[in-house]
């Protein structure tokens, strides 16, 4: 019977504590933002700062959830799908997650049009879906400047303040920077390639080229591929890609990725977007180098974007308007220029694009000297990834010597179509 | 029905008993169902179906088999899958079978007991983590391999850059990491071998290597078979290491049935094309598991 009570006692003890520790007022609400930004912590962590901020006058205070990048897509759609833990506000890309998927909510018309009016005009189309907004742009300068070793061009014989303004420049240009060992084989290239990782990524690094020789992935209402991915500009450019390694041996597949082959200073320049230079000067600060315009063939390569990303709005949460009254709070020169510079990226507004910020990187110039050149195609498909990776096959093909360009594109051309029309 | 009902208002002691039983095994049972029974069956019905998730689903009959048999990057995938498999499995399981004799000789079983959690521990590694050492072993300029190599005045090789190497070297981090999961397995079936069999054996006149062909080998049966169908289902389902490396690259050279799968569903959001590449990896597992008990399973009695 002792142990009845003491049992009971116990009991009765536990639920006094559990009605002790429970909170006496309701916990303040919360906005869950979800990024797979990973690389950008401090950038994220603006999200919160500023959180602390909008709670005071909303009630709702913000919580950043870092998704790794590596199957990002996979936690997304088994939350979104699945609404349980799904977040407010999550970061992706427009055309995916409200193209393909009808997860996002349509942005306020007064959001919209600050946003529209705001952004440079390569920018203008990033976020939207069939005209309408959903997504705020993030990120300016998703697209490849040439990085140049200043130290290797010096050694070269070339002026890395004279950079190469031309295909046909550059590539005398990789010639003259590349060192090949006794058996024929480079030990440091002129430009280092992307050959490994997932087609769509090799798909990206491939682009300029294609842009600067005329050619298009898909037409222009993202409708076909027949007749621009296997165009003859598109052949020419794939083949002027595939001898860089095969031809010229100014590229190499046995280098590694090309950002670690610059940074070991085994080749001379690499495309890469604006945020390579952060990455640079904290791994590998000893390298030397300048940011400049892609070379132009036909045409210029452009400032463009393949991976588009933004922020919107889950249509099925629950606190929406507070989700979107967060992104109006945030909607600001201010805070633009003060979240990417915290990362040391560039802003998006237009009007901090001339910043003292944005005119102290290495990049100012070259920016803005593709901002000027026209908008390259742009490829903002609900498919676009299926299609970068048949596209991608066919470059890394190319690159691996198992085929030639035009069949390879041809293939790749009728497989595209095939998605397209599904 | 009476023997349901029987076993909510058990009648006998035999009742009882088969009402234990049933709790007892009812939450493996549940688990086993959620997690394994629906998922197949939503996968075999989601190969039906062309499916929008956040959208409507339609069914499309056959039209989505077509679609994924018929495409050749689906091949392509399978045919990496099957020489990877060609690859890992005989020389896991040969290896392990050496490994577990190797083992089972040393008369210190404090000694046995310490080389044995030495090649356990890989196994005891998660996957991508697995993967990542290797990638670094595997690194062309700073790789341990390729020092070696260099060491032994070699020049290095392209291990998971070039076409030819990438799946053998992807092989290699498989038997690593498998190796010591079938060597315990091994090493607990010879320690289960009555002592008896050797002394007969012995007294009859055989040889260590009569004693290995005609003794051991026979009565490892059950687990080479068991052992041989698990590498099988491991090597086909391989998808970390795959993608915490070379992402099915280059060129497509390492790309699995598995990693294509996820490709498809994740990247593509084609749910009905991965629910058709899930049902035909099951199904051939399914059918080389049946016929590998079939042919090569024996009756083993101590």
């Amino acid at each position: 019977m002792d142990g009845v009570r003491k049992l009971a006692a116990t009991a009765g003890l536990v639920l006094a504590m559990v009605w002790a520790a429970a909170p006496t007022s309701a916990q303040p609400k919360k906005l869950i933002f979800w990024t797979h930004w990973e690389q950008n912590p401090e950038f994220n962590k603006y999200y919160e700062t500023r959180g602390r901020d909008f709670a005071q006058k909303s009630g709702y205070e913000v919580q950043v959830v870092t998704i790794p990048y590596q199957g990002y897509e996979a936690k997304y759609l088994a939350a979104l799908i699945g609404k349980s833990g799904a977040p407010d506000i999550f970061m992706g890309m427009t055309h995916h997650w409200c193209g393909q998927y009808d997860f996002c909510d349509r942005m306020p018309a007064d959001l919209a049009r600050t946003w529209d009016d705001h952004l440079p005009k390569y920018m203008v189309n990033v976020g939207k879906w069939k005209g309408v907004r959903y997504g705020t742009p993030i990120e300016h300068g998703n697209f490849q400047q040439m990085y140049l070793d200043v130290e290797l061009f010096r050694k070269a014989g070339l002026d890395a303040d004279k950079p190469p303004r031309t295909l046909d420049d550059w590539l005398a240009a990789m010639k003259k920077l590349t060192v090949l060992d006794a058996k024929g084989e480079p030990t440091q290239v002129g430009f280092a390639l992307r050959h490994k990782g997932h087609p769509v990524g090799i798909t990206d690094k491939f682009l300029p080229f294609a842009h600067a020789f005329g050619a298009r992935m898909l037409s222009p209402t993202l409708e076909t591929a027949t007749g621009f991915a296997n165009s003859p500009e598109m052949v020419a450019a794939l083949g002027f890609y595939a001898d860089l390694v095969h031809k010229h041996k100014v590229a190499s597949l046995a280098f590694p990725t090309p950002e670690d082959a610059f940074g070991q200073k085994r080749a001379a320049t690499i495309f890469r977007e604006s945020w390579y230079f952060g990455w640079l000067k904290k791994n590998a600060p000893d390298v030397a180098f300048k940011v400049v315009a892609l070379p132009c063939g036909k045409a210029c390569p452009g400032a463009g974007a393949l991976f588009p990303w933004t922020n919107m709005v889950y249509k099925s949460s629950a606190n929406k308007a507070a989700a979107w009254d967060f992104i109006r709070f945030l909607s600001n020169p201010k805070d633009d220029l003060d979240q990417h510079q915290a990362q040391g990226i560039l802003p998006v507004w237009t009007v901090n694009l001339d910043s003292p910020y944005v005119k102290a990187r290495p990049d100012y110039a070259s920016t803005q000297e593709m901002l000027r050149q026209p908008v390259p195609p742009e490829y903002y498909h609900p498919k676009s990834n299926e299609l970068a990776t048949a596209f991608g096959e066919a470059v890394v093909a190319a690159l691996y010597g198992r085929g030639q360009p035009r069949p390879l594109l041809d293939e790749a051309a009728a497989k595209m179509d095939r998605i397209l029309k599904d | 029905m009476r023997g349901v009902l029987r076993l909510f208002a058990p009648r006998s002691y035999m009742d009882r008993q088969r009402r234990a039983g049933l709790l007892f095994v009812l939450p493996a049972l549940v688990y086993f169902g959620l997690v394994f029974l629906v998922p197949l069956v939503e996968s075999v019905v989601g190969s039906f179906h062309r499916i929008v998730p956040g959208g409507e689903s339609r069914f499309v009959g056959l039209r989505l088999y077509q679609r994924v048999f018929t495409d050749s990057t689906f091949w392509q995938a399978v045919a990496n899958t099957v020489s990877l498999l060609l690859m890992s499995v005989p020389v896991t399981v040969t290896l392990a079978l050496a490994v577990a004799l190797g083992l089972h000789r040393l008369r210190s079983v404090m000694a046995r007991s310490a080389w044995a959690a030495m090649y356990f521990l890989p196994f005891s590694v998660s996957l991508v983590a697995a993967a990542l050492i290797w990638q670094w072993m595997y690194d062309p300029l700073y790789g341990f391999l390729n020092h070696l190599l260099g060491l032994a005045g070699l020049p290095p090789l392209p291990w998971l850059q070039s076409l030819e190497l990438v799946r053998p070297s992807l092989a290699i981090v498989n038997v690593w990491v498998r190796l010591g999961f079938d060597t315990v397995i091994f090493l607990a079936a010879l320690q289960a071998i009555p002592a008896d069999y050797y002394e007969a054996a012995s007294i009859d006149g055989a040889s260590a290597r009569q004693a290995l062909l005609r003794v051991t080998l026979p009565l490892l049966n059950p687990q080479i078979v068991m052992v041989t169908i698990l590498e099988l289902i491991f090597n086909f389902k391989m998808f970390a290491t795959v993608y915490a490396t070379t992402q099915g690259g280059p060129a497509g050279a390492s790309q699995t049935v598995i990693m294509l799968l996820y490709d498809t569903a994740f990247k593509f959001f084609r749910l009905g094309d991965a629910s058709v590449m899930a049902v035909f990896v099951f199904a051939s597992l399914l059918l080389v598991t049946l016929v590998q008990w079939r042919l090569f399973r024996r009756e083993v009695e101590y």
